[in-house]
């Protein structure tokens, strides 16, 4: 079984020890290791030729390989932050993006989001992750994690919305009016919003999305 | 393993709701929670969540039209600020830089237009007359972003361009010029080429007078903001005729100036992102 553990808050250290050992990681996110490794790319994120399909025509592509051998494997992207979740058997929803690493015992997916992916140019589809193990996130900067119970909903801008998890529903809301297209927008016109109960990861930082002019 | 509802949670974090997030200070060093109950200026595009029943409005013409009168006195770069008016608690963060927040009392501070990010509404934002850097005045909290953290250094002090962030209760900044690196040839030479072992440290801000100067940890420079138009006139720097050595360029590194009407709200062309 692969042993995670973050070496400071950047770089994801993982033990490997042989025989089927395996990890799925983000291309090219190796920056070193100690032992012997093999790497392999997985087209369509090593979920079949389904999968590959999948994710070409949802957008939500992931560029993966696997990592097998016997050692330690260090991961790190563009000095972003990583956090470390142990999956028990629970769903975690992730932006493929932000996905560094998984043990190879965790399935992934793709589900679909509803309207927020088209406020993001990230597509309308979102990663699934499932089973039990290690999966590791990349936040820029350290990652928020914000409660929503059923009397506190959260909204949360597109662009800093990392991962959730738990029994949240998601909806899209939009503050457009005629003032957006007059050039009066607030820059706030898109927020997803999370009612229920669960988990979600928000990052402080905003990628470049589509709504975020408005 | 139990777990709380809504599944594990990473190592080394705290799961935060509505109730536990801070009232007015930083979650982490990076991200800052006000406790919104009225309303507040945004700079657009830096709330990342919020928990309650907040509207995000721009400004411009209609109802909070006063407001600009009272807090702004400039309508000319209010097209970058949003007013955050409801209850509960909101989220700011910018691109992962160091967010800190500041009070003044009954105080001034100037800071560069790119780093301020959010403030109260009982403080007035005034565009300092130094291009680039915007002046808070009154009592209230602001939220100003830096790459790494601040530190704050007492005049007389000289400091790298890049570096600063912005300065409080007044000193009076001006340019210094390391004389020995840009006499005679030699310094001619190496003003325009670099060469001849510039060490790129040959110019700086000097602060004397009273007061607080604010440095950021690095000399990585936030994106610049515009801070509006001044009126044309002569005397007022980068305002046109009367001053020598205008480069007809103000708020935001390079972007030309664009004849503006009288009473046309905004630079056209940024509004539009062209």
């Amino acid at each position: 079984m692969a042993e995670f553990r973050l070496q400071g808050t950047k770089v994801l250290a993982v033990t490997l020890s042989g025989g089927g050992d395996a990890v799925k990681a983000k291309n090219g996110s190796m920056v070193a290791y100690d032992g012997e490794m093999r790497f392999k790319k997985l087209s369509g994120g090593g979920e079949g030729l389904r999968g590959m399909v999948t994710r070409r025509l949802t957008g939500e592509q992931l560029a993966v390989m696997e990592v097998t051998g016997q050692g330690t494997c260090y991961f790190a992207d563009r000095a972003s932050d990583i956090s470390l979740v142990r999956l028990g058997g629970e769903r975690l929803h992730v932006e493929a993006s932000n996905l560094l690493c998984t043990h190879s015992g965790l399935r992934t997916g793709t589900s679909f989001t509803g309207l927020r992916g088209a406020s993001q140019g990230n597509g309308l589809f979102t990663t699934t992750v499932e089973g039990a193990g290690w999966a590791a996130l990349l936040t820029d900067g350290p990652a928020v994690l914000l409660r929503v119970t059923p009397g506190t909903p959260l909204q949360v801008d597109p662009g800093a919305y990392v991962a959730h998890q738990g029994d949240l529903r998601q909806s899209f809301q939009s503050g457009v009016n005629f003032r957006t297209l007059i050039g009066e927008g607030s820059g706030e016109a898109f927020q997803v919003r999370f009612e229920g109960e669960g988990l979600v990861y928000v990052q402080p930082s905003e990628r470049n999305t589509l709504g975020g002019e408005l | 393993m139990s777990h709380p509802p809504g599944g594990p949670v990473p190592e080394g974090y705290q799961v935060f709701d509505a109730a536990t997030l801070p009232a007015g200070d930083n979650v982490n060093p990076y991200a800052f929670c006000v406790a919104l109950d009225g309303r507040w200026f945004l700079q657009k595009g830096k709330m990342i969540a919020y928990y309650g029943q907040i509207d995000f409005h721009g400004i411009g013409h209609g109802r909070l039209d006063r407001l600009i009168a009272s807090s702004f006195h400039s309508p000319l770069h209010a097209a970058d600020w949003v007013v955050a008016e409801g209850r509960g608690k909101l989220l700011l963060a910018d691109r992962a830089f160091h967010v800190n927040s500041y009070d003044l009392q009954d105080g001034n501070l100037t800071v560069r237009a790119g780093n301020l990010l959010a403030f109260d509404p009982a403080l007035s934002l005034k565009q300092s007359i130094v291009p680039g850097f915007l002046t808070l005045i009154g009592t209230g909290t602001f939220v100003a972003a830096s790459n790494g953290e601040v530190h704050f250094v007492e005049p007389p002090v000289r400091v790298d361009p890049q570096a600063l962030v912005g300065w409080a209760d007044c000193p009076s900044p001006c340019h210094h010029y390391d004389h020995a690196y840009l006499q005679g040839v030699m310094g001619g030479v190496r003003a325009l080429t670099g060469l001849g072992g510039a060490s790129g440290e040959e110019h700086q801000f000097e602060f004397v007078g009273a007061g607080t100067v604010l440095i950021q940890s690095s000399e990585v420079l936030m994106d610049e903001r515009a801070t509006g138009e001044v009126p044309q006139q002569a005397g007022v720097p980068g305002g046109g005729p009367g001053t020598p050595g205008d480069q007809g360029t103000q708020g935001g590194r390079g972007s030309p100036q664009v004849p503006q009407l009288p009473g046309q709200l905004g630079n056209i062309q940024r509004r539009f992102g062209l």
